[in-house]
């Protein structure tokens, strides 16, 4: 297990470091932008391997496995559509630019 | 092993951090998306590693339905639906943060059980918030803000049961922590549910924005709970890049945050004349010389009107009247070498974006410039208009933010507003006490000619009316479907 005071500096560095860069998208971009930030959040997805996977193995219940099933499907939704989505948006801006 | 693994994330949080620094340049942007796509697929596969859970077949069951319903929305879904989608999507990521707190609520250090149920707490109202606004979006649920009755109170009510449920689940084993998840699970929920439900059509960039911050927080808190470095660290990611979208939003329209999500949301209030005795009568007096001045008027009108009408009648017999034709805003278009287009929501309703694109290619075939003035809450989401305008092919150097080219307006020939209102409305320079008072406007007022192509007259979403609209000279109304109007006007200039 990883100390709690890592895992905090880690999300406090993370978060500083991403306001000053995101910073730098201009407003042209900030839709494509938001929507690969919602793409990104689904890397709850993450956990929510960790926490099945876990279920799994320690042979909980049917209820638990199915909520981290869901859990995953829900994320995954987030991932795929939310980057599918963005290099829409993204390659229309492009497509004029030769 | 922590050791590498904490390596590992950081080296893939680091290429993240590059993907979305790529985002800040078109050119860049396709691969910085792609970049940011595969840091996160390394993610998934050193999670399966680390965590020893390569051998669990659900899991890749579920990614595998996950991601077949995800990539057929992706494809499906038509650009003029993105607010609405960016929102759903938003919402399952918070629905499977709180999933994921749920699971990992019963360890044993206080740390974990805290985490975990924040998680489920934040993920809950990212939830709830982000499905109510997605359905306000997308017009199944009313556009104006719902207030039920005492609703701050209720707001603030559910909000703080939801961290008293989180406070003393920490602490808390056995049933009474059964008790407080499902506390917290409801309370959130709730508090989701009654503060997205009194956000109107026009706030909502601001609250995408933050819902969006808010399913990076709950995706980072429940990171804290299964100890995982990545997860943490892409949503603090996450979470900065909302609240710093919210705060652009919020600057831009001068609301506050707080203000929006507890209520004074949008209630226009007229600013009372105050008029004491003494004033009063002076201005009955005043006003009842005004009248009888206007009576002296009135006869010297209709004193001139019956010359005015012999002198017709001599003019008649001795030569047809040359006709000077009366401007309309075809006519001033033509004519116009420097056109500022100013889109709005409007547009996106009115689906008018290709045909804004045919507007300009017409007026630049006749050697116009052209230019698009996009205010940064035009729209319902931050961004909005550039994307349906790149989807129409508009050349993104075309489009211009407000501070680049607000001084520009008194200079420009014509002025194309396209279902914009409130972003254009001068009365918030000085209507104080209005929703809009404060907020930066486009100077469209100070442009010498301006078409408007608005649906109607009737005030925006701020509920204060337009002084544009009634300036009369140099304003042409085209008023219903932007798509015919435009059409029209099209047709109309020669």
């Amino acid at each position: 297990m990883i100390h709690p005071l890592i895992l905090i500096a880690v999300f406090l560095v993370s978060a500083v470091l991403g306001y000053f860069i995101i910073r730098t998208v201009p407003s042209l971009l900030h839709t494509p932008l938001m929507s690969g930030m919602n793409a990104l959040s689904g890397v709850t997805i993450v956990g929510a391997i960790v926490a099945t996977g876990v279920a799994f193995l320690a042979g909980d219940g049917l209820l638990a496995q199915l909520a981290g099933g869901l859990a995953i499907v829900l994320a995954a939704v987030n991932v795929f559509g939310g980057f599918g989505v963005t290099h829409r948006m993204l390659k229309m801006f492009d497509k004029k630019k030769k | 092993m922590p050791a590498l693994q904490i390596i590992i994330s950081a080296v893939l949080a680091v290429l993240v951090l590059a993907g979305i620094s790529m985002m800040s340049r078109v050119r860049t942007a396709v691969a910085g998306n792609l970049l940011s796509a595969f840091a996160m697929l390394c993610g998934i596969v050193a999670t399966l590693l680390f965590a020893g859970v390569v051998s669990v077949w659900t899991i890749y069951v579920s990614i595998l339905i996950g991601a077949l319903v995800g990539s057929l929305l992706a494809v499906r879904v038509q650009m003029i639906q993105m607010p609405q989608t960016v929102a759903l999507f938003n919402g399952l990521g918070g629905g499977a943060s709180a999933l994921v707190g749920l699971l990992s609520v019963q360890g044993d250090a206080p740390f974990v059980r805290f985490t975990a149920l924040l998680a489920v707490a934040v993920g809950m109202v990212t939830l709830v918030g982000s499905l109510v606004a997605a359905g306000k979006l997308h017009r199944v649920l009313p556009q104006k803000p719902v207030v039920w009755k005492g609703h701050a109170l209720c707001t603030l009510l559910f909000l703080v049961l939801t961290l008293v449920f989180v406070v003393v689940g920490t602490f808390a084993q056995g049933a009474g922590l059964t008790v407080c998840i499902a506390g917290a699970f409801v309370a959130a929920s709730l508090f989701g549910l009654w503060f997205s439900l009194r956000v109107g059509g026009a706030d909502m960039p601001i609250t995408i924005s933050l819902l969006n911050s808010l399913s990076g927080v709950a995706g980072s808190i429940a990171g804290m709970a299964v100890g995982d470095v990545f997860l943490v660290a892409v949503g603090g990611i996450v979470g900065a890049s909302g609240l710093l979208l919210t705060q652009i939003m919020c600057r831009a329209m001068n609301r506050k945050l707080m203000s929006i999500l507890m209520g004074g949301t949008m209630t226009p209030s007229v600013p009372t004349p105050v008029i004491d005795e003494n004033e009063n009568e002076e201005l009955v007096q005043r006003i009842m010389d005004l009248e009888k001045k206007i009576k002296e008027l009135e006869a010297m009108v209709a004193d001139l009107e019956a010359r005015v009408k012999v002198l017709d009648g001599q003019l008649n017999a001795a030569a047809p009247a040359p006709v000077e034709e009366a401007p309309t805003a075809a006519s001033v278009l033509s004519k116009a070498k420097d056109v500022i287009i100013v889109p709005g929501y409007g547009m996106a309703l009115a689906q008018a974006q290709h045909q804004v694109r045919q507007l300009a290619d017409k007026l630049e075939s006749r050697g116009a410039r052209v230019r698009f003035a996009i205010h940064p809450v035009a729209g319902r989401m931050p961004g909005h208009m550039n994307v349906l305008l790149a989807e129409a092919d508009v050349d993104y150097e075309k489009l211009y933010e407000m501070e680049a080219i607000n001084d520009d307006f008194k200079n420009a020939d014509a002025v194309v507003v396209i279902g914009a209102n409130d972003v254009l409305n001068p009365a918030a320079r000085n209507a104080v006490g209005t929703p809009i008072y404060g907020m930066p406007v486009l100077n469209v007022d100070q442009a010498p000619e301006v078409i408007v192509c608005n649906y109607d007259l009737k005030p925006g979403y701020a509920g204060v009316e337009n002084p544009i609209y009634s300036r009369g000279k140099g304003v042409y109304l085209e008023l219903g479907d932007a798509k015919e109007t435009l059409m029209r006007l099209m047709a109309g200039i020669a």
